[in-house]
């Protein structure tokens, strides 16, 4: 892979950047609000705690004179405060990181494992049965609202079964520590993760299916069994990891969004996650709060993105040539 | 799919292992709406003032029956002769929940403190006091002014020796995780966005409460709340949705309170005194009774609320009852609209040119009406419905705009607007509310249109005149009496239609734990109320048959899951059968 491949990804992966910033500042001033009042709305305000909290929030000034702030703010990783509990915004994304990059994470790596080896399946016993319960299976998954899905598990296992807790991370009555925690955290965490395994892969499933099936006309597969291998050799070293390069591209643009969670399903199951401060932020509305939320997400996709083309151009010599 | 079942089991054994918490008896509250910060100079949602009630006593509390004063921190308290200077005798050797001394110094800087530096809960109660702690047992307060709210002192009081140490700038960004106080409950453990757990203060001037911890949770999915309700999960929820809460009242284990403080909501029309006028017919106040006589008020509660409400009539300024004054029949408005048409037509509002709008007198301008739709909450596009229905009954048309709560506010500031439908919730002394309709507080400054309060934009003097009065009248049943008139009069206006008065949608899981106290008596909440007096008066219940409550009833569960499973399998089925259908085409 030449340098010069890799630094114009890169420069361009920054322009993306800073674009999206510059983007992110005017998008959310075309919503017209007036934070102070938003803030202590029902409460007496006397006229200098009103100055006060105005010019805390930068309102005096112009609004070029804003954006040059904001440019300032963002590039020492200054997000602003929130509108709604007057918090910095990049402590409050720090704190909730964690939750979401936990359940989205193992639900994102889960999806793909599982999804890839369905389409495997399926692709390889194409029209059998095994093809059109796997298809049909992921086929309706894909295709199920995620909030849908969440709901109809929490309702199955949460309160028919009661198994596992309807909400939150952990119990409130508890006070373990070490491994019962992380236990406890598990239980937790084991509804969302499931519905979001379950609502993504499917899309993998798919993927991999019809990839497989275009590799496997190949004419290197038929001199693969002309050479007399063996089926299952002839699977996992010549189709599979021919097949799989849409799948690459498609895990990197999930693992893009692991940051931006999952909305839905984080609101549903009371997730503490950057998808749940999503849905409060847009309820405030905090411009601060989503500013810099979009920011992550926009940087996050942006990231994996580069790192999906230079994979790409690793795995497959056709396109670092053109 | 292993990793699935693995996980599936750890969980299961999780769930074991949970059951068996032994020995501390938690009461597991849900909410949907959370604490913003345990900081009292700082937050203000209603989970946050209930966190408060449970962590910090006030010098005087409030009666669960009726709000009368009744002692707090201080036992007794006696007023000079022109009542504006209140002697409070504290109780003895009370302490903090962390074993220091709390004294009448720690009360008078609280109240000197949060008025120099203006703490937005207090400021409204402590802007004209001096407070001076004349030994560790007693506290004299001083008036500037005639103040009828006085002896009663409901401000959070702070421990001096945790908050005194710090600066303004420090006080305002504290976290306040602190969870030293004097209420029944302090703080334990805070998980932002998630709980709040409170232990027992052994330390409360009530005794120690009769339960170990008190956990406010916040639910961010009411129906996950409704369902950790019936599991058991939880004991008690406030704010429960309409239509999961009638559904409760069927459920032998669960005890649905509905509960009253006030709250309601209203159709305002611009009353034409602020910055800008509104339709020239609205400026009559026939026009403006006409438009009450056709709102049907039983049917919005019927329809919107699923019920639970209440058709009202004139402004609730209190959760206390006794302060709403009996409209005479012969001036409320019932729902009439043959009696609106001819009211309307009498006043010379006639539909000249026959397209079933009305004209102004002598022809010209149709009545039609700019109706703002608040964006943010659920009821005001339904309510929108009937009424515009019913206004084009009555050959009124009205042009429908929507607008959140941060636009409308300005809006209803700079003037510009016709109708709206929004709502309040009173405080418990009346004035706040009643200071709300003064001509003061008609804007008329459009660089802050948002520094108001009157959205009526109505101003009637003699309305003002008579606040001024009951604001300095010492005498409760003098005072009731002018607060009565000015409502009449308020509500003949026809400027501020009061279409229902709603309840706090409560429930709690009945014979696990005693002690919801409504707060008023029969009509009021047991959570989420002015003073919380059910913390204090928590118990483990008598006749509690040991875990309880953790068993489903099983009939509804099984067909819900059998529902669950069937409709996975036909839509996976449907979406087979399809493929089947469609297989050679796609390969």
């Amino acid at each position: 892979m030449s340098a010069r491949l890799v630094a114009g990804k890169v420069l361009g992966s920054l322009a993306t950047l800073l674009f999206v910033v510059c983007f992110n500042f005017f998008l959310f001033r075309v919503v017209e609000t007036d934070p102070v009042a938003n803030l202590f709305r029902g409460h007496q305000l006397s006229k200098a705690q009103r100055d006060e909290l105005t010019r805390q929030f930068g309102l005096d000034k112009s609004t070029g004179g804003q954006f040059v702030a904001y440019l300032e703010q963002t590039a020492t990783f200054n997000l602003g405060r929130s509108y709604t509990n007057n918090q910095p915004v990049a402590s409050e994304i720090r704190e909730k990181a964690g939750a979401t990059i936990a359940l989205v994470g193992i639900s994102a790596v889960l999806s793909a494992v599982l999804g890839t080896l369905l389409g495997i399946a399926a692709a390889w016993r194409r029209r059998t049965k095994t093809d059109y319960s796997i298809t049909g299976f992921t086929m309706g998954t894909y295709s199920m609202p995620d909030f849908w899905l969440g709901m109809l598990l929490l309702t199955l296992f949460a309160v028919v079964l009661g198994w596992f807790p309807v909400g939150g991370i952990v119990d409130p009555a508890s006070d373990a520590t070490g491994f019962a925690k992380l236990l406890d955290q598990a239980q937790h965490m084991f509804l969302p993760a499931l519905t979001l395994t379950v609502a993504y892969l499917g899309e993998y499933a798919i993927v991999m299916r019809s990839s497989l099936l275009d590799t496997m006309r190949e004419d290197y597969l038929v001199l693969a069994r002309a050479k007399g291998l063996r089926d299952v050799l002839v699977r996992n070293r010549h189709a599979v990891p021919n097949a799989l390069l849409p799948v690459v591209s498609l895990l990197a643009i999930n693992f893009g969004l692991v940051l931006a969670g999952a909305i839905a399903v984080e609101a549903i199951f009371s997730w503490p996650g950057l998808g749940l401060a999503t849905y409060e932020a847009l309820k405030g509305p905090d411009l601060p709060m989503l500013q810099g939320l979009f920011l992550v997400f926009s940087a996050s996709v942006i990231l994996f993105n580069l790192i999906a083309d230079l994979l790409y151009a690793y795995l497959d010599p056709r396109v670092r040539t053109a | 799919m292993t990793i699935l079942i693995l996980s599936m089991v750890v969980g299961l054994a999780a769930v074991t292992a949970r059951g068996q918490g032994g020995g501390t008896e938690t009461v597991d509250i849900g909410d949907p709406q959370g604490i913003d910060s345990m900081n009292p100079l700082v937050g203000v949602t209603a989970a946050a003032y209930e966190a408060w009630n449970i962590q910090y006593a006030t010098l005087t509390n409030k009666a669960a029956k009726d709000f009368r004063v009744i002692p707090g921190l201080a036992e007794s308290w006696e007023s000079s002769d022109d009542k504006r200077t209140w002697t409070y005798h504290m109780r003895e050797g009370q302490k903090w929940s962390d074993g220091k001394p709390l004294t009448a110094e720690d009360v008078a800087w609280t109240i000197n403190t949060s008025r120099e530096e203006e703490w937005i809960n207090h400021t409204s109660v402590v802007a004209n006091m001096e407070a001076e702690a004349t030994d560790p047992n007693t506290l004299v307060v001083r008036s500037s002014v005639d103040d009828p709210k006085l002896p009663v002192l409901d401000v959070y009081i702070l421990p001096k020796h945790v908050w005194g140490k710090m600066s303004a700038d420090e006080r305002e960004n504290y976290d306040a995780l602190d969870g030293v106080g004097s209420g029944p409950f302090t703080l334990d453990r805070f998980e932002k966005g998630q709980f709040a757990r409170f232990k027992a203060n052994p330390n409360y001037y009530g005794g120690r409460p009769g339960v170990d911890r008190v956990v406010l949770r916040k639910f961010n999915n009411p129906d996950a709340m409704v369902a950790a309700l019936k599991t058991g999960e939880l004991d008690a929820a406030e704010d429960i949705p309409g239509g999961a809460f009638n559904e409760l009242k069927n459920d032998s284990n669960i005890q649905t309170i509905e509960g009253y403080q006030g709250a309601m909501s209203e159709l305002a029309i611009n009353g034409g005194d602020g910055l800008k006028k509104p339709h020239p017919a609205l400026l009559d106040v026939t026009v403006r009774q006409a438009i009450g006589h056709a709102i049907d008020k039983e049917t919005l509660v019927d329809r919107v609320l699923a019920g639970l409400g209440k058709p009202a009539h004139t402004l609730s300024v209190s959760p206390d009852p006794s302060w709403t004054p009996e409209i005479p029949a012969d001036q409320q408005f019932d729902f009439d609209l043959d009696k609106a048409r001819s009211m309307l037509e009498e006043a010379g509002y006639r539909d000249s040119d026959d397209d079933g709008i009305r004209e102004m007198p002598g022809g010209g301008q149709p009545l039609n009406f700019t109706y703002y739709v608040r964006s943010d909450g659920e009821s005001a596009p339904e309510i929108a419905e009937f009424v515009m229905g019913w206004l084009r009954e009555i050959g009124i048309a009205t042009t429908r705009k929507v607008a959140d709560d941060t636009q409308l506010t300005t809006i209803i500031g700079k003037g510009d607007y016709d109708m709206f439908v929004w709502g309040w919730v009173p405080f418990v002394d009346p004035d706040q509310m009643l200071s709300y309709f003064t001509c003061d507080q008609v804007s008329d400054d459009p660089e802050n249109p948002t520094d108001y309060y009157n959205d009526a934009n109505y101003c009637d003097p003699e309305y003002d005149r008579l606040y001024k009065e009951q604001n300095v009248e010492l005498d409760p049943d003098r005072r009731r009496e002018i607060v009565h008139e000015m409502l009449t009069r308020f509500q003949q206006s026809g400027t501020y239609h009061v279409l229902y008065t709603e309840p706090n949608t409560q429930g709690y899981v009945k014979g696990r734990f005693d002690g919801w106290t409504r707060q008023p008596e029969k009509t009021g909440p047991v959570l989420y109320t002015n003073s919380s007096p059910t913390y204090a008066a928590l118990e483990v219940a008598s006749d509690s048959g040991g875990g309880g409550g953790d068993d489903d009833g099983g009939g509804a569960g099984t067909i819900i899951a059998i529902v669950v499973i069937a409709l996975l399998a036909v839509g996976a089925g449907v979406v087979v059968a399809r493929r089947r259908r469609t297989a050679y085409e796609r390969e």
